[in-house]
């Protein structure tokens, strides 16, 4: 090889000429890294062929409430029970909510019954061709609703509180704005509420589909159809840099347990039922109604103002798929005047999969409960104090991976 | 021998004379097959009915008819008129002949006017993106004759067939054109990288370790990806994917329903009708139950 360049150096006062491209030392570390790959293959079978731990979603649970394909999972406590009012997680449609609990010692569930918090979870389960005509009412007002109807009774209480995720977090703000009754405080996770934006790819891709067509001839949209273009919002990454990430750490069995817990989730993908994305795409994504207060669901108007529970909503800085531009402007349109925006440094899954945010993230969300949660005196008293804290705009914590805007 | 006689040898006589020696050849051996037929057809069920064997029937009735054409035919007027015709014939076939030429020198003339409009279009449509150029010229000059009117019992299914090709055909199109986009940014990331590469040893900056060329390739490639996602050009054409994989999938499923209702299986259409019929159903009587 001819270098294209050469670098003059004096050495012991003459004039020396050195290749511009160092050569040997490429080439021995060609060498090197040879030799670290023939390592790895050594290894690798060792880690592959033997026993792995890949199971997901092991913390025990019962299934307590089924409808149809629906199951409302009941976790066991880890702890004594500091909230009085259980929390419901209320997953996407879109993969499955096995994402909240994918291995032990970092999981989200985990982290909320440490945190002494009663917890619940939705269960979508897997839509068969016979679910294509279920829509959003049917899981908002049908669903959900006679899941949380389930625990109220159960509980004897009034009221719960809710936490949403992703398309999950829209069912979750519809739901509070249809029955704000029932609803202690919300919680919403990189949820979408406004839609007219440029910033994430699917808003992009969305904004032009022929839902109709894909709807009427699928009947529901096949999971792997989704799950494909998914893989293509960043395929460099998706589809080579995770690979070639494998392949360098196959022989570490801690990696390839952790690495196959994800690719089990990922594509673990149910069909969405077909009406449900149908009014999705068309309501949310093309007409961008939600955030608007225009959108009907079972006949009813869906009115922002309606959510008067204390919010706290999270999102990604880094999220493509739901950008920060499609979850900030929810606070300001709902009637609360206790809600604020978090947003983390971090991607859409990061939020709940990233050993940094697994830190933070449950934690915060629990004190946040349980200060809403005390008793009506106390809540008084603390109302007062953040309605200060509008007008002062509080700093963020100080954990630096957290930027906190107050009621904007 | 006469003169009347000799006068009798022509083509007229030749003729006469060959359908009375056909007419007495058939006459016997009509008689031999209904000989034949009587003594077989003679079983106890045609004659207890009083009816006619169908065979023997319609072979009487061949008979008949040929007999009488015979007589036509052997009377001199008609032979007159038949060897006048027959001057007539190479006319006649000349005519046929020049038609026919006539028909094809028209199709061949089409034929190359269409391939010259073939050439033309190709001229105008954008030939820098070949596979938007073949779906243009596809949909313009080719898919015309998947659009010619079906005729018959069949027709309907003929329809379906023909559709699901023209289908397919711009699905194949439409695909084709998706994948090329999606290569494109691996072919210009490696573009990019090279001349990184050539800015890097200018510079003497080349890394060592060969991973930090991956690095490089992968930034590169996931910009461009970026880039390209972005574009209108990558939502158009993937809609136009989509929907040309639905339009394919439904007439496909069409035509397979076409199928299975010969078997005694329901279809998807039947289905769905009745799960729409449970979840209208399960609806109003959950909606009860909780008006309760």
């Amino acid at each position: 090889m001819i270098p294209n360049s050469r670098i003059q150096n004096r050495i012991g006062g003459d004039f020396m000429t050195q290749p511009g491209i160092a050569i040997d030392l490429i080439l021995s570390k060609l060498a090197e890294d040879a030799e670290k790959a023939r390592t790895l293959a050594e290894k690798a079978p060792e880690v592959l062929l033997g026993p792995l731990e890949t199971e997901i979603a092991t913390t025990p649970c019962d299934v307590v409430y089924e409808e149809d394909r629906v199951k409302l999972k009941h976790y066991k406590p880890a702890t004594k029970i500091q909230l009085k009012k259980p929390l419901l997680l209320v997953y996407a449609l879109i993969n499955r909510e096995t994402m909240l609990d994918l291995q032990p010692g970092k999981s989200v569930v985990q982290n909320f019954l440490q945190e002494g918090i009663d917890l619940y979870m939705i269960d979508w389960g897997y839509p068969t061709r016979k679910d294509r005509y279920l829509t959003i009412d049917d899981h908002v007002n049908g669903y959900i609703d006679n899941a949380v109807d389930f625990i109220l009774k159960k509980h004897n209480l009034d009221k719960i509180n809710l936490m949403g995720i992703c398309m999950g977090g829209t069912f979750c703000v519809i739901y509070s704005a249809l029955h704000p009754e029932k609803v202690q405080n919300l919680v919403t996770t990189v949820t979408p509420t406004h839609f007219d934006t440029d910033q994430g790819l699917l808003h992009l891709w969305m904004r032009d589909m022929d839902a109709d067509q894909i709807v009427d001839t699928y009947g529901n949209i096949p999971g792997d159809i989704m799950n494909l273009a998914f893989l293509l919002l960043n395929p460099a990454r998706l589809m080579i840099d995770k690979y070639v990430g494998f392949l360098e750490n196959m022989d570490n069995k801690k990696f390839v347990e952790n690495f196959v817990r994800m690719e089990k989730w990922i594509f673990d993908s149910p069909d969405v039922p077909g009406e449900t994305f149908r009014q999705f795409v068309r309501d949310c994504y093309q007409k961008n109604l939600l955030i608007q207060s225009k959108m009907e669901i079972g006949g009813h108007r869906v009115d922002l103002k309606k959510i008067t529970m204390p919010l706290l909503n999270y999102y990604g800085k880094y999220d493509h798929l739901v950008p920060p531009e499609a979850c900030e402007p929810l606070i300001s349109k709902v009637g609360s005047k206790d809600s604020e925006n978090v947003c983390l440094d971090t991607g859409h899954i990061g939020i709940y999969v990233s050993s940094k945010c697994q830190k933070e993230f449950v934690p915060r969300i629990a004190q946040w409960l349980k200060q809403r949660t005390a008793d009506k005196k106390k809540l008084k008293i603390k109302k007062m104090s953040r309605k200060k804290s509008v007008t002062t705009k509080t700093a963020p914590q100080t954990k630096p991976a957290l930027k906190t805007k107050k009621n904007k | 021998m006469t003169d009347k006689s000799h006068e009798k040898t022509g083509p007229e006589t030749f003729f006469s004379d060959w359908m009375k020696m056909t007419t007495e050849f058939w006459g016997p051996m009509a008689w031999m097959w209904s000989a034949f037929h009587k003594t077989n057809d003679m079983t106890p069920d045609s004659t207890k009915y009083g009816k006619k064997p169908r065979i023997k029937e319609s072979w009487d009735t061949a008979q008949k008819t040929w007999q009488a054409f015979s007589q036509v035919m052997i009377e001199p007027e008609t032979m007159k008129t038949l060897l006048k015709g027959a001057g007539m014939l190479p006319e006649i076939f000349l005519k046929i002949a020049q038609t026919g030429s006539k028909t094809f020198v028209n199709f061949q003339k089409q034929w190359l006017e269409g391939t010259g409009k073939l050439q033309e279009s190709a001229k105008t449509y954008n030939l820098e993106d070949p596979f938007e150029a073949w779906t243009q010229l596809y949909e313009q000059e080719f898919r015309k004759f998947f659009k010619i009117p079906q005729l018959g019992l069949t027709r309907l299914y003929q329809e379906k067939m023909i559709r699901s090709m023209d289908k397919f055909n711009i699905y194949q199109a439409a695909v084709t054109e998706f994948s090329r986009l999606l290569l494109l940014p691996m072919e210009k990331s490696f573009q990019v990288l090279q001349e990184k590469l050539a800015e890097l040893a200018d510079k003497g900056d080349l890394p060592e370790d060969s991973k930090k060329y991956y690095q490089i390739w992968i930034k590169i490639l996931e910009g461009h990806y970026m880039t390209l996602f972005q574009s209108s050009e990558y939502t158009q054409s993937l809609n136009k994917t989509l929907n040309a994989m639905s339009e394919f999938s439904a007439v496909k499923k069409e035509i397979l329903q076409d199928f299975l209702n010969m078997l005694p299986v329901p279809t998807h259409k039947e289905m769905d009708e009745l799960y729409k019929e449970i979840y209208l159903l399960k609806k109003r009587i959950k909606e009860l139950e909780k008006k309760k």
